[in-house]
């Protein structure tokens, strides 16, 4: 493969930083202590009302009071898509120990996974025309109608003046902005990039995933009469709970994050991608197996130097065996006893939130050797190739990490993430 | 030494024609695609025009997909795509389908699903959403489309940076096929004519009654348009070694964010100046070898006056002798696609020597040469194609001749 920069000859990329808003905490650590406690983030949603729909639960985020972690600053121009984003790029600034001058100096930039960015602030500008006419259309939520929007906004409010782009790839956005940034900082074009997801969780965006028989509980589910049943891996899953969240990390040149002493707390080792564009199983499995093979051969690394996995899988009954098929064909022998997670078990399907949660709560993993369990985890398929899936949580040793993704619409993504100075 | 990139293949559809030649000839011709807007009604608004791509028919284009299970901007793009591989002389089956990616921008992705939303929940009838809103919506579904349509296995990538998105599209398909991580990419932006976009660009003051007149001392606005472009990019070896025709090289790229204001420039042309400064320094070129600009150029009184006013700054006396256009003088603003046509644009500038006019200008604002109302016949060593977006989003693509 004619892969041009070898991984000796390149520059690296360490995690110095990061940030996360979702449905079980407001901080890294605590998101990796909910999950490894088995707590479920998903609950009755109180962000608008569902008794015209048959599912209810959501990973929503509440209480969240935007101001109280962004003190004496204007909010009004910015929605709740861009205000989770806020949050998330604050705490991953702090953390990598970033002054608010040396940002806009040193021309940080950012990436940003996402499905919809705000399909509610877009579907209430619309609606708000059609029912007042277009003069009273507002100008601030036109603003916001675009899909960049929370990435500018960002940009504005932290004076991120480097590269800025968002990446849309469904539930595998997250992962895409990670390999966005890698390739960028690898390339040399920036040294320091904030790189993850953000989607919201809105009506429009739930009902239209509940019309569609994706959620668990709508119709089309495995065993729907069984109520909602978000579960990984299991045989009895349904479809994937909605949920909402945002997640970064400062990705850095490694020498450049060195000579300012940042702190490290992992580091991007490798990404690869695939795209299924038939539909069917053999094809998805295909895409999987090669974002997989694609990553650990970027990585430098073999099958057998991955320490765990943290799977996309949300209880989707396509979806879920799909990407285990896909793992287990890239990492042959291994995956036989490789320790799996599933973390949308209790987190949810945060779309374009999604990979950039699995990468923060791998770095915790990192921290102190557990890996989340899969809550609720009964029985898998009979041949489930990835018996390392286990209901609690596990003690294991994990110096390297692979994070994996398939959305529903074919885009396959991983990532091989490293422990610091573990390469 | 960066593995070089080629352009050898093109693919257009514009509210002025479809088609490479099409849509050559009728830029050449100064023709402008302006009328009044059919894909809905106006009579609210105080304008009314637009560049909408008429009697578009899917059917040639889209043959492995139900046209009519498709969004617009899809199929849009497929058709750009399916021309773009012609062009190159590339059959989809004889490109290893893993080895061939789909890189895409758009402002929208495919408004007409979440319009359709909107109007049954005012008229009470959301129970007739079906799959389809979610199926179609996201705006990742034009590159999945695309994809689909032609059984690419490789990279997907969909780039919604608003009125930039065609340059970052193909500033990414440049860096992933510098990695290695493919053997073609198709590379473009995709738009879809759009109630919420005209609606919001109406507000906002921004678009013109008449006509659009960028860099004129009298200019009102953009017009709103519609369309999509795709190029066939690959590695130059790659290309020579099939006996490709080449029509430029893909010299290199620039990124900036303003962090300044969402829907405003820079006052001082700040973040557009970067974006211009790092494509020529990834192109290794100075700012005197730049033959052509292709200008963002949307015929707002702002984004004309701080444009120009970056270009002076980065070319600084190289500027006033430096050809400088804007085709959204003839097909509007494309959005998402905008800058994706006009990169084809410089590719077949920079391949046949020829500049196409800033078409409607009277009375030059500024003291640069704007290739005013005729096309220009005018040798093109090295085009720089510039996009600036909401979110403060800028990126400059510079082609370069390619000398056989």
């Amino acid at each position: 493969m004619p892969i041009t920069s070898h991984p000796s000859d390149r520059r690296r990329v360490v995690i110095t930083g990061a940030g996360c808003l979702s449905c079980l905490a407001d901080s890294s650590a605590g998101l990796h202590a909910a999950l490894c406690a088995g707590r479920s983030g998903l609950k009755p949603i109180e962000l608008f009302p569902t008794e015209s729909i048959g599912c209810h639960q959501a990973g929503e985020i509440r209480p969240f009071d935007a101001q109280s972690y962004l003190p004496d600053r204007n909010l009004r121009p910015i929605d709740r898509t861009s205000r989770l984003l806020l949050v998330a790029a604050g705490q991953a600034l702090v953390g990598s120990g970033w002054t608010a001058e040396a940002v806009v100096e040193r021309e940080v930039g950012l990436v940003l996974g996402t499905t919809f960015c705000s399909v509610r602030t877009i579907a209430e500008f619309d609606r708000r025309a059609l029912q007042l006419g277009p003069s009273h259309a507002s100008p601030l939520d036109f603003a916001n109608s675009v899909i960049n929007a929370a990435a500018g906004q960002t940009a504005i409010w932290y004076g991120l003046r480097g590269l800025n782009s968002t990446i849309s790839a469904g539930a595998a956005s997250g992962l895409a902005a990670f390999g966005y940034a890698v390739d960028q900082i690898r390339g040399g074009r920036a040294a320091a990039l904030l790189a993850g997801g953000v989607e919201e969780l809105c009506f429009e965006s739930f009902f239209g995933h509940y019309q569609a028989g994706r959620l668990c509980g709508s119709r089309g589910g495995k065993e729907a009469d069984d109520g909602e049943l978000p579960i990984p891996f299991d045989a009895r899953r349904n479809g994937f709970a909605l949920a909402e969240g945002a997640a970064l990390v400062t990705l850095e040149d490694a020498a450049a994050a060195a000579e300012r002493g940042a702190p490290v707390l992992g580091e991007v080792l490798g990404h690869g991608s695939g795209f299924d564009p038939l539909g069917t199983e053999e094809s998805a499995v295909g895409a999987v197996a090669r974002a997989v093979r694609l990553a650990l051969e970027d990585a430098g690394l073999g099958a057998g130097d991955v320490d765990a996995l943290s799977a996309g899988a949300n209880g989707s009954v396509d979806g879920d065996p799909w990407e285990a098929k896909g793992v287990a064909a890239a990492l042959g022998a291994r995956a036989a006893d490789l320790p799996v997670t599933a973390i949308k078990s209790m987190l949810g399907e945060a779309l374009g939130a999604s990979g950039a949660l699995q990468v923060v709560a791998l770095l915790g993993t990192f921290g102190d050797g557990v890996l989340p369990g899969i809550p609720g985890l009964e029985r898998t398929d009979e041949g489930f190739p990835l018996p390392g899936a286990r209901p609690a949580a596990q003690r294991v040793e994990v110096r390297r990490a692979l994070a994996t993704a398939l959305s529903a619409d074919g885009h396959a993504w991983a990532v091989v993430l490293g422990a610091a100075g573990q390469s | 030494m960066k593995s070089r990139v080629a352009v050898t293949g093109l693919g257009l559809v514009t509210p002025i024609g479809a088609g490479r030649e099409a849509a050559w000839e009728g830029l050449l011709a100064g023709r402008c695609g302006f009328a009044p807007v059919e894909s809905f009604d106006t009579r609210a608004f105080s304008v009314h025009l637009g560049a909408e791509v008429r009697g578009f028919d899917p059917a040639p284009w889209v043959r492995r997909q139900d046209p009519a299970a498709l969004g617009r901007a899809s199929l849009l793009a497929i058709a750009a795509a399916r021309q773009a591989l012609e062009d190159a002389g590339l059959a989809p089956e004889a490109v290893a389908p893993e080895r061939a990616g789909v890189a895409m921008g758009t402002t929208s992705g495919e408004p007409r699903e979440v319009e359709r939303f909107d109007d049954r929940y005012l008229a009470g009838e959301l129970d007739r959403v079906g799959p389809e809103f979610i199926g179609l919506y996201p705006c990742h579904m034009i590159a999945a489309h695309v994809a689909r349509e032609l059984g690419f296995a490789g990279v997907n990538t969909m780039i919604p940076t608003a009125c930039a998105a065609g340059n970052y599209a193909i500033a990414h398909a440049v860096d992933v096929l510098r990695a290695g991580r493919a053997d073609v990419m198709l590379a473009g932006g995709a738009d879809a004519f759009s109630r919420i976009t005209y609606t919001g660009f109406a507000r906002l003051g921004a678009i013109a009654p008449e006509r659009c007149q960028p860099f004129d001392r009298h200019r009102k606005g953009m017009i709103p348009g519609e369309g999509a472009a795709v190029l066939v990019l690959e590695p130059l070896d790659r290309a020579r070694a099939r006996g490709a025709r080449i029509y430029a090289e893909l010299a290199g790229y620039g990124l900036s964010c303003d962090a300044h204001h969402m829907t405003a420039a820079h006052p001082e042309g700040n973040g557009a100046a970067r974006a211009m400064e790092r494509a020529l320094a990834d192109a290794g070129a100075a700012p005197g070898e730049v033959s052509y600009i292709s200008a963002h150029g949307t015929g707002t009184p702002t984004n004309d006056r701080l444009e120009t006013l970056a270009v002076k700054r980065v070319f600084g006396a190289a500027a006033r002798r430096t050809p400088m256009s804007s085709i959204k003088s003839m097909i509007g603003h494309t959005m998402g696609a905008a800058s994706a046509i006009e990169a084809a644009v410089c590719a077949l500038a920079v391949a046949l020597d020829r500049i196409p006019p800033t078409m409607n200008l009277e009375e030059p604002e500024e003291d640069l040469d704007f290739v005013p109302n005729a096309a220009r016949d005018h040798r093109v060593l090295l085009a720089m194609n510039n996009a600036y977006a909401f979110g403060g989003n800028n990126a400059s693509v510079i082609l370069r001749k390619h000398e056989a």
